[in-house]
C-alpha cells in the first residue's frame, strides 16, 4: 500500500521534472533564435547585413554569444551586496520561467491547467519587478539604481492597464482558465476574440491596450526607458557580467515570448486553427500536433510584430510614459471594463 | 484645448502607422544594403582617391620619374620620406634609396604636390595593415610595385 503510493509519487515527480526540463529547453532555444532573428530583422530594417559570419548565414551567432557569456569572469563590484547581487538574476528569471506553466501550447499541451490561469499569469509576472529593484540596489551603482527606480515605476504603472485589458476577454468568455478561453474561440477566425462580433468595440480596444501596455511591461523599444543606453548605461543590469547577465537577457526575451503567448491566447484564438478545414476536424494527438503548430505560428507572427515595433519607434520620455499609462490607458481601460461589464450583464446573448 | 487632445491622439496613431509602414517597406522589399561585406566585397574607390604616395613606373624606361631631388623629403610634415640620390651619372639623376614610413604618414599629399616631375602619385589602395613596424617602411621597389605602371601616353603624331 505504502509502496504503491511512493511509486505514484515518484512517477508524478518524474513527470513534473521532465515537463520542467522540456519547457526550459524550449525557452532556451526560443530565446537563442529570437535574439538572432531580432538582429536580422533590425538589420534588414536599417539596410544593414546583420550577423552573417558565425556559421552559415550567421545562425550560430547567438550560440557563440552564449558560449562567450559562459566563459566570462563573474564580477561582483566592490561595495555591492553580495548575496542580493547573486540572487537578483534568479528572482527575475524564475517568474519568467514559471509563467510557462499555464500557457496552453496546444490542445492538451499545458503543463498545469489552472482554473485561475490569468490571475496566476499576471501575479507571477509582476514578481520580476522585485528582482529588478534588488539588482539595481545591490549593484552599488547610481545608474543601476536609477534604472531600477524607473523600472519599478514603469512596471507598476503598466501592470494596471495590462490587467484591465486581460479582464475583457475573461468577462466575455466567463472563465479565468486559459484553456477554456481558447476552446471558446474555436471554429474559425471569426470566432477569435479580436474579430468576434460580441463586444465588438471593447475587445479590439482591449487588444490594443494589451499590446501597448505589454510592450511597456517587457521593456522593449518605445518603452525601454529603464535601460535607456544614452541616459543610464544599461539600466539595472549595468554591473552584471557573465552568467548573471545571461540570465537577465534570457528572462527579457522569454518575457517577450510570454507576451506574444498571452495576446495569442486571449485574442487570437490560441491554438485554434484559423479555418476549420486547417486542422479543426482532427481529434486527439493529431489535433495536439496541429494546434501546437498553429500556436507557435501565431506566437511567431506576434514576436515578429514586437520586433517590428521596437525597431521602428523612438524611445519615449519618462513623463510621457507615465502620462500614457495613468492619463490615457487606465481611464480608457476602466471605461472599457464598465462597458463590457454592462454588456455582459444586460445585453450579451446567453 | 479639447480639440487639441483629440487631434493629438489621432495624429499620434497616424504617425506611428506611417513609421511602421516605412520600416515594413524597408523590411519586406529588400532594399540595397548600405553596408558592405568587406573582405569579400571591396568598396568602390572614388575618382581622385588619395592613398599613400607611390612611384609609378614608366613602362617605356622601366623607371619612375623621380630625379631624387628630395623636395618631398623636405616638405613632408612628418619627416618620414628619406631620399638618397644616385650621383653616378650627373646627367641622369635617379634615387638610390627612397623609403616612406607609412605607419606615420597622414596622407596629406604635400609630397605629391611638391614633386617637380610629378613622379609621386597617390595609390588606389587602403589595405596597408601588417604585423610589424618594419613592414610599414616601404622602399623604392615596394613603392614602384605599388604604383603600378603609368598609362602609356599616345605618341605625338608626326605631321607629314
Amino acid at each position: 500500500m505504502e509502496l504503491d503510493l511512493l511509486i505514484k509519487l515518484g512517477l508524478e515527480l518524474g513527470k513534473i521534472v521532465v515537463i520542467a526540463i522540456v519547457v526550459l529547453i524550449f525557452m532556451m532555444v526560443a530565446v537563442l533564435y529570437m535574439v538572432l532573428k531580432l538582429r536580422w530583422v533590425i538589420a534588414r530594417i536599417q539596410s544593414r547585413l546583420g550577423p552573417n559570419r558565425t556559421g552559415p548565414w550567421g545562425v550560430l551567432q547567438t550560440a557563440a554569444d552564449a558560449l562567450k557569456l559562459f566563459q566570462k569572469e563573474d564580477i561582483i563590484p566592490c561595495g555591492a551586496d553580495k548575496w542580493l547581487f547573486t540572487i537578483a538574476p534568479a528572482i527575475v528569471f524564475i517568474p519568467a520561467y514559471l509563467v510557462y506553466v499555464v500557457v496552453p501550447f496546444g490542445s492538451g499541451l499545458t503543463a498545469q491547467s489552472l482554473n485561475v490561469g490569468i490571475i496566476y499569469l499576471s501575479a507571477i509576472s509582476s514578481i520580476s519587478v522585485i528582482g529588478i529593484i534588488v539588482a539595481g540596489w545591490a549593484s552599488n551603482n547610481k545608474w543601476s539604481l536609477l534604472g531600477a527606480f524607473r523600472g519599478a515605476s514603469q512596471l507598476i504603472a503598466y501592470e494596471v492597464p495590462t490587467i484591465l485589458a486581460m479582464i475583457i476577454p475573461v468577462l466575455i468568455t466567463g472563465s479565468l482558465d486559459l484553456n477554456e478561453i481558447v476552446s471558446s474561440q474555436g471554429g474559425g477566425i471569426w470566432h477569435w476574440n479580436l474579430f468576434h462580433l460580441s463586444g465588438w468595440p471593447m475587445l479590439p480596444l482591449a487588444f490594443l491596450m494589451l499590446i501597448i501596455a505589454g510592450l511597456a511591461e517587457i521593456n522593449v523599444a518605445p518603452f525601454d526607458i529603464m535601460e535607456a543606453e544614452s541616459e543610464l548605461v544599461a539600466g539595472f543590469n549595468t554591473e552584471y557580467s557573465g552568467m548573471k547577465f545571461a540570465l537577465f537577457f534570457l528572462a527579457e526575451f522569454a518575457e517577450s515570448f510570454t507576451l506574444s503567448a498571452i495576446v495569442v491566447t486571449l485574442f487570437l484564438g490560441g491554438y485554434q486553427p484559423p479555418l476549420h478545414i486547417l486542422g479543426g476536424q482532427l481529434t486527439g494527438l493529431a489535433f495536439s500536433a496541429v494546434s501546437l503548430f498553429w500556436f507557435m505560428f501565431k506566437c511567431w507572427l506576434m514576436v515578429l510584430f514586437i520586433m517590428w515595433v521596437r525597431s521602428t519607434l523612438p524611445r519615449v520620455r519618462v513623463d510621457q510614459l507615465m502620462n500614457l499609462s495613468w492619463k490615457a490607458l487606465i481611464p480608457a481601460g476602466l471605461v472599457n471594463l464598465l462597458l463590457t461589464g454592462a454588456y455582459v450583464v444586460f445585453w450579451m446573448p446567453k | 484645448m479639447k480639440s487639441t487632445i483629440f487631434k493629438d491622439t489621432i495624429n499620434s496613431f497616424v504617425s506611428i502607422a506611417k513609421g511602421l509602414w516605412v520600416t515594413l517597406v524597408n523590411w519586406s522589399w529588400r532594399r540595397p544594403c548600405v553596408t558592405e561585406l568587406y573582405p569579400e566585397q571591396k568598396p568602390v574607390l572614388p575618382v581622385g582617391y588619395r592613398g599613400m604616395p607611390t612611384l609609378p613606373v614608366n613602362p617605356a624606361t622601366g623607371r619612375s620619374g623621380c630625379i631624387g631631388c628630395g623636395a618631398c623629403a623636405r616638405m613632408c610634415p612628418e619627416e618620414i620620406i628619406h631620399v638618397v640620390v644616385d650621383k653616378t651619372d650627373p646627367k641622369d639623376r635617379k634615387p638610390a634609396e627612397f623609403t616612406v614610413d607609412i605607419s606615420r604618414c597622414m596622407f596629406c599629399g604635400l609630397c605629391m604636390e611638391v614633386c617637380p616631375t610629378h613622379a609621386l602619385k597617390p595609390a588606389r589602395t587602403f589595405e596597408l595593415a601588417c604585423r610589424t613596424r618594419e613592414g610599414m617602411v616601404y622602399n623604392l621597389q615596394d613603392l614602384m610595385r605599388l604604383g603600378g605602371e603609368l598609362p602609356v601616353e599616345p605618341e605625338e603624331e608626326t605631321v607629314s
